[in-house]
């Protein structure tokens, strides 16, 4: 962000709220390009694996090569397809539905840094920004379930809501143990901590508990499945966005993707090293270079995530309301506030692995 | 369609004042057809459920009483379309029955073939959908791969891959292709390991077990009640199975084991189905050893009665012959008088076929039997007081077929 209003105030001797308004189209503009591209190939890339899980091919005649245009394909249909508003729907709510659902999302993407200063604004509470931001798409849920009259809409957006409000907690309670360790909330800090240190999942012993606890949190959050109880297609038909199709449906589509991409990204950073790589000291490299391959190791891992995101959802079958809440409160919070009040005992004495010792 | 909408007002009337009434069906991903329930729901849970049929309706009843009992074989492919097969034995052996002949013993061999194909692909189908209802959609295209070689198997049989039409009266259509012996032993050989591979998926599986243990359970009270057959019956405990009780194609010559549960709840049900596939294959392994040489219809001779086809060879050469066979295909078989039961273990249950004859080429009434039509029936004492995602684990488990329930 920085970097561009002194860019664009150097070339183009422009200043204040000019600059900063180009700097914003410029970042929001390059932001959106980026989800929905990496979107159109994660959704490729789902049928692509749910397609050799499974036993076929997957999209293979669109475009020449494994149907790599079937995204661009379905994309510009949807963009084409009639825009449907049920006669009794609540058509303010209705509408504006997809794009709340959409924006809780977009907005933690500003917070995310992709390589060394690649980020458009590094803030000091990164990690909760993004959590706390992403929550705002329950309420878009809400409201699309409520306002499209339908009983399977509604049955989806109360799943919803409890389920991403319940597993906030997990959520939360699994990334304050890499902050505890780390002392700060910035992402930036994350990774140059872990360049220093190494991945904080080898830190000590209750990483990789608060990992697991984080990831499967985020899989419920992200609505994926065995958590995808508020779509699930084969109970509420397909849940809060039943009655929406066209562009609007997409947005939903959108979101979920996008919200795997920020989950899977989260994982990386704060416990598989973010950009950095082990035994490669890639900063001291040029500018440029650096960030180019910080944002290829980074993109690797994230892909890495998303992957198993989508090899659990072929291979797993739904789990059902109850025991959706059961594993978030008598598993994952427990287990979670165990790895964090472990990680501060830990810390407090210098032990990394077995207690005393080392 | 106006009684239907009643209902929906009737429940809607008379529910308590916090429950819903939600309309699920008949176009629901998970209700397998057209099948329709109302449920009352209070929050997640369901009060009380009513299952609707009669969206398949297609007379088959009727139209059989209509039809020269050869003209009616096609109408039993469409209705447990996921086994014609065995319908079509079903029926073949019923009208056996009625006209009083046997088939040969090549006939009934395939024919134990025929239906024991038709078990395993019923069973696959019900537990590949039964697994995509409860979320896990790879089980159904695994499943898809073996049933792909089956119907390829039912194509090379007889020569349709969904409406077999495959039996007649007094035999097959066709004897088997030498051709397809190889795909069989193949087949068999292959078939166990991905058995396996469903149930590496599956069996162990803790939210597969959390979703399907203690969920939907029938007593066994309610099951005799409500008339089940087949497997459902078979996990609640009861070792009922005609092919054991009253063998017929000579069932009693293969050596299988009948599978049961102790429970009658929804992974009992998955169980005895899958072991059920494992028994299948290993009855076709025993049929395709023992193979009778032979022909594969009963032939009437000069002097016989006039209830079977003659020989082609005879037809082309001798005109009583000729005669005979547009006879047969005209007017069908001349019926004696009488009625008569067949039930077949069908791969949903009991498949019954009862008719009753007053001469004539027709059947004076004809009943059938659907397992299926028994098996929703105990829907709405078994769905309430669990979860909506439940109603997904009962359904899907019962494996219904709405052609078979409707008729």
């Amino acid at each position: 962000m920085e970097t561009i209003i002194s860019f664009v105030g150097e070339q183009f001797g422009l200043e204040g709220v000019l600059a900063l308004s180009i700097a914003y189209a410029v970042c929001i503009g390059s932001l959106l390009g980026f989800i929905t591209v990496y979107a159109m190939f994660a959704i490729w890339m789902e049928r692509k694996v749910a397609a050799h899980i499974q036993v076929r091919y997957g999209p293979m005649e669109t475009g020449a090569w494994h149907g790599w245009a079937q995204s661009v394909a379905d994309a510009v249909k949807l963009l084409f397809k009639e825009d449907l508003i049920p006669r009794s729907a609540n058509k303010v709510m209705f509408l504006a539905a997809p794009a709340v659902v959409f924006c809780g999302v977009f907005a933690g993407f500003i917070a995310i840094p992709f390589a060394a200063g690649v980020q458009i604004v590094d803030l000091d509470l990164g990690v909760f920004f993004i959590i706390g931001i992403a929550a705002i798409e329950v309420i878009g849920v809400i409201m699309a379930g409520w306002a499209s009259n339908s009983k399977y809409s509604l049955f989806g957006a109360v799943r919803e809501a409890a389920q991403v409000v319940s597993y906030e907690i997990p959520t939360a309670v699994a990334l304050l143990v890499p902050i505890l360790v780390v002392g700060s909330f910035r992402l930036g800090d994350f990774n140059a901590f872990q360049e220093e240190h190494g991945w904080l999942i080898f830190h000590n012993v209750w990483m990789p508990i608060a990992a697991l606890c984080y990831f499967i949190s985020s899989l419920a959050g992200c609505k994926r499945a065995p958590f995808d109880l508020p779509e699930a297609e084969s109970e509420l038909v397909s849940g809060f966005h039943t009655e929406y199709s066209g562009m609007r449906f997409s947005f939903f589509f959108l979101e979920e993707y996008a919200s795997m991409f920020v989950a899977a990204l989260l994982v990386s950073t704060l416990f598989f090293g973010g950009w950095t790589l082990p035994f490669l000291d890639v900063t001291s490299w040029p500018y440029g270079l650096a960030q180019g391959v910080g944002m290829a190791v980074l993109l690797v891992k994230t892909f890495f995530f998303i992957f198993v995101q989508m090899w659990l959802r072929w291979t797993l079958p739904r789990m059902r309301v109850d025991q959706v809440m059961g594993l978030g409160y008598k598993y994952l919070v427990p287990w979670g506030f165990a790895a964090l009040v472990g990680t501060a005992v830990f810390e407090y004495y210098g032990w990394r692995f077995v207690p005393g010792v080392f | 369609m106006s009684d239907a909408r009643m209902l929906d007002v009737e429940i809607a009337e008379d529910r308590h004042e916090d429950t819903i009434a939600l309309n699920m069906g008949p176009q629901h991903p998970s209700t397998h057809g057209v099948l329709r329930l109302i449920l009352e729901l209070d929050g997640e849970e369901v009060c009380k459920c009513e299952p609707i049929i009669g969206y398949l309706h297609r007379g088959k009843e009727k139209v059989g009483e209509h039809h020269t009992l050869h003209q009616n074989i096609p109408y039993t492919d469409r209705m447990d379309y996921l086994a014609p097969l065995a319908n079509n034995v079903a029926y073949a052996i019923a009208c056996e029955k009625l006209v009083g002949i046997e088939a040969p013993p090549r006939a009934q061999a395939i024919r134990v073939i025929c239906a024991e194909l038709g078990r395993i692909s019923s069973h696959l189908l019900g537990l590949g959908a039964y697994a995509m209802d409860l979320g896990a959609m790879t089980v159904f295209l695994w499943t898809f791969r073996e049933r792909e070689a089956i119907y390829s198997m039912m194509e090379r049989i007889s020569g349709a891959r969904f409406t077999t039409s495959y039996t007649r009266i007094g035999g097959c259509a066709r004897d088997f292709p030498e051709d397809l012996f190889p795909k069989l032993e193949k087949f068999v050989r292959e078939f166990p390991h991905r058995v396996d591979e469903y149930e590496g998926l599956l069996t162990r599986n803790k939210i597969w077990v959390k979703r399907t243990q203690g969920v939907g359970v029938i007593t066994v009270e309610q099951a005799l009640q409500y008339g089940l057959t087949g497997p459902n019956l078979r996990a609640c405990g009861v070792e009922y199975d005609l092919r054991k009780l009253h063998p017929y194609s000579g069932y009693d010559l293969y050596d299988f084991e009948v599978p049961v549960g102790t429970t009658g709840d929804c992974y009992d049900r998955y169980m005895v189905r899958v072991e059920e596939m494992r028994q299948s294959t290993r009855i076709i392994e025993q049929v395709l050893d023992s193979m009778p040489s032979g022909p594969y219809l009963n032939r009437a001779g000069d002097d016989e009665l006039k209830s079977v086809q003659p020989e082609k060879k005879k037809v082309l050469t001798n005109m009583e012959s000729l005669i005979h066979q547009f006879m047969v295909f005209t007017d069908s078989v001349d019926l004696p008088h009488g009625e008569v039961y067949f039930g077949h273990e069908n791969p949903k249950g009991e498949l019954g076929f009862f008719l009753r004859s007053e001469g004539g080429s027709k059947a004076q009434r004809m009943r059938i039997r659907g397992p299926s039509f028994a098996s929703l029936q105990v829907l709405q004492e078994v769905v309430p007081g669990h979860m909506i995602s439940d109603i997904m684990a009962i359904l899907g488990s019962i494996d219904f077929v709405m052609g078979e329930c409707d008729r």
